[in-house]
């Protein structure tokens, strides 16, 4: 056995030994370091790691003495090779695997992980208990208190509205926002808002009924769940960058949903008009006047608001019309009365507060 | 045997950039792949190979660390800090929104308070992590000191620093560097640091009161421009041509502005880290750094041309050139007795600069 010439560091001082090193003979069980007038180092070569690779030589280590440092040519004899570590130079599963194919390996993982992520907020929202999206609702927007219109009759007329819309025994919450824009929102936390603006719009209950049922659709089918995972999904990606856009929870809100969500809404609203014998043809009506059939041209612009993250108000409209039973007679859901009481349910509120978004 | 520096440089590079190429792109090409996880890795391959190409005297260095632990280092700081920092964040907004304005601004103010704090903790633990992951002949570095106090000094240093008009800028960071340093260890030796403010204030307050000089010369370079167009004839003004010249020269103002700006600015960092570094010892080690401003604005220069001329792509031989540019301007001077020089017995932190790399600052 040919021995090679090595040099050594013990870690203990920056003294370098220089020498020779062998295999040992019987069991081949040692690297064997020998300097002269020293006594030979044994060392298990179960106890050798591979360090790293320089211009000429290879880096050993021990596991045992962690700076230990050992130089070998790095043109080692077969001999060598087969029982000292392999080499490593990218990190132990790269080196496994071979470059090409952990890059096709890791590849596909990271794909798999994308995809998992983005579309983490449409399987993994449904699945969050509603108990829980109120909590985080209202731990991110708190009490609306006196910002919201409150009055005896207009407050039983908006249930009766809830009422007719929304079956659960859990109703979700509603109320009338003292604010003059044309707007409805559904708010984390199985809060839904109708703006005095639109209450003002409508021309009868059924169209206010429309526009509650397509909110109380977006809880019920958990797109606001949805909506906030996206949202701390993108905040995550972007936490470096602070962007601030949408930061809110009525940036979540007002961030709005899918088309898909949209129109899964108002399918719910429908059927729940439907089971509660409610005309959809007010909503209908309240879509035309939104945008009708000329498209979004035609829209008054205090209206834009609510339909700009809408989908096409004439397509809607007409999938309310279609779901009209003919010849039907729909009762009234709200007397003129109580619908009035609606109307004036924010004059009529003494000590409300202007809706602000903060 | 004693190992005698002096003569010729006792830093020495030698590394070529044709062989960190390979490590640089498959690095690039891994962390793609891996969605930068592979990040870790990839800095102590590179680190591997820049140490290894640099020499000491008659030995190279080497890097001991590994990218798990630089891993662990990143996860520890993501869960004990950038998630509680995150949950903070989202309190306070929503304290904001529902009218609790002083409390939630209370909050976010007390959490970036934190975050100055841990900055100077992490500049300190990133400078001991290296050291104590750098091998010499088998010796290294360290600190016994976890770099809590020095957060503290960083806070206050840096506050005092800004308070008094920014004028004691140039002090706090002498300072700190002082105070970081020596409580670093090579092998059995501490570091000494005696840096002064005095060599590198002049400099500084070049920079301080450059907008004010410039802004004045501009201003006085504008009424005499004014004066002599006014003298020149009023017939050969053209309105037009007026706003034209007037765009350029305040274009030219602002392009010329920024510049000098920033040439003063380099200018005072390349004699800062001439002072600095002049003034840290290691047993009966002097050391100097002998880049000069031009060569720090040729080294910027040169990053930037190679960044934009290769679309971005030279981005990762930013690493190289740095430490080539460090290596090749420090000096030693003095004498080292090897058989003196043993293993340090500072405590090893398992983990890497996890928070550093969380605030994304160099560690020299």
């Amino acid at each position: 056995m040919r021995a090679l010439s090595a040099s050594w560091y013990d870690g203990k001082t920056a003294v370098r030994h220089i020498g020779t090193a062998r295999l040992s003979s019987e069991s081949r069980g040692f690297l064997v370091l020998e300097e002269d007038g020293q006594p030979p180092l044994d060392i298990p070569l179960g106890d050798m790691e591979y360090g790293e690779k320089l211009a000429s030589e290879h880096i050993y280590r021990r596991a045992s003495l962690p700076d230990f440092r050992l130089r070998l040519p790095a043109d080692l004899p077969p001999a060598f090779i087969a029982v000292l570590p392999a080499m490593r130079s990218y990190g132990g599963w790269v080196d496994r695997l071979g470059l090409g194919k952990a890059l096709v390996a890791f590849t596909a993982v990271s794909v798999a992980a994308v995809a998992l992520f983005m579309t983490a907020p449409e399987w993994l929202g449904p699945l969050i208990p509603t108990s829980w999206e109120r909590q985080i609702g209202d731990a991110m927007i708190g009490d609306l208190g006196n910002k919201l219109c409150s009055t005896p009759e207009g407050d039983a007329a908006l249930t009766k509205l809830l009422d007719a819309v929304d079956p659960e025994k859990t109703k979700v919450r509603a109320g009338v926002a003292n604010m003059g824009m044309v707007n409805a929102v559904a708010l984390p936390g199985g809060q839904v808002l109708l703006f005095d603006g639109l209450v003002q719009q409508a021309e009868t209950p059924e169209e206010l009924a429309g526009v509650l049922g397509h909110e109380v659709g977006h809880v019920r089918e958990r797109h606001v769940m949805t909506s906030i995972l996206r949202q701390f999904g993108l905040s995550i990606l972007l936490s470096g960058a602070n962007s601030g856009v949408g930061n809110t929870a009525f940036g979540i809100a007002s961030l709005g949903y899918s088309r898909d969500a949209e129109r899964e809404a108002d399918a719910y609203a429908r059927s729940r008009m439907a089971e509660s014998n409610i005309s959809p043809l007010g909503a209908a009506a309240f879509f035309e006047r939104l945008g009708g059939d000329t498209g979004e041209d035609s829209a008054e612009p205090a209206l834009t608001g609510w339909i700009a993250s809408h989908p096409a108000p004439g397509e809607r409209a007409k999938a309310y019309r279609d779901s009209a039973r003919e010849g039907a007679d729909y009762p009234p859901i709200l007397s003129q009365q109580e619908f009035g009481s609606l109307k004036t349910m924010c004059d009529e509120d003494e000590d409300v507060e202007e809706f602000g978004f903060f | 045997m004693n190992g005698r520096t002096g003569s010729d440089s006792a830093f020495q590079f030698e590394g070529t950039w044709k062989e960190f190429a390979p490590i640089a792109f498959t690095n690039l090409l891994l962390t793609v792949v891996t969605l930068g996880i592979y990040r870790f890795w990839a800095t102590t391959r590179e680190r591997q190979y820049l140490w290894s190409r640099s020499r000491f005297v008659d030995e190279t260095l080497e890097w001991a660390g590994t990218g798990k632990e630089l891993f662990i280092g990143f996860l520890l700081v993501a869960i004990l800090f950038l998630l509680p920092f995150f949950v903070i964040s989202q309190v306070s907004q929503a304290l904001i929104l529902r009218g609790q304005e002083t409390l939630g601004v209370m909050l976010t103010l007390l959490s970036f308070l934190m975050i100055f704090y841990l900055a100077g903790v992490a500049r300190f633990r990133a400078l001991r992590y290296r050291l104590s992951r750098t091998r010499w002949r088998g010796i290294r570095g360290g600190s016994d000191a976890q770099g809590f106090r020095f957060g503290l000094s960083y806070m206050w240093k840096n506050f005092i620093g800004y308070i008094a008009l920014g004028l004691l800028i140039p002090w706090s960071m002498v300072s700190l560097w002082n105070e970081r340093w020596s409580k670093m260890s090579f092998g059995p030796h501490r570091f000494e640091a005696t840096a002064e403010q005095g060599p590198v204030f002049i400099r500084f307050l070049l920079f301080y009161l450059a907008p004010v000089i410039l802004f004045f010369a501009v201003f006085i370079g504008g009424l005499l421009a004014a004066g002599l167009g006014l003298s020149g004839g009023f017939d050969t003004i053209d309105p037009n041509n007026i706003g034209a010249t007037f765009v350029l020269v305040t274009f030219l103002f602002i392009f010329g502005f920024y510049f000098v700006l920033g040439l003063i600015a380099v200018s005072f960092y390349a004699a800062f880290y001439r002072e600095v570094v002049g003034a840290t010892r290691w047993d009966s080690v002097g050391f100097s750094f002998t880049a000069s401003t031009r060569e720090w604005v040729m080294l910027l220069l040169g990053d930037a041309v190679l960044v934009v001329f290769t679309l971005g792509v030279g981005y990762i031989f930013l690493s190289y050139r740095h430490w080539k540019f460090f290596i090749t301007h420090l000096e030693a001077d003095g004498e080292i007795r090897l058989d003196e020089l043993t293993q340090s017995t500072t405590d090893t932190s398992r983990h890497g600069e996890g928070l550093l790399d969380a605030f994304d600052m160099g560690a020299i």
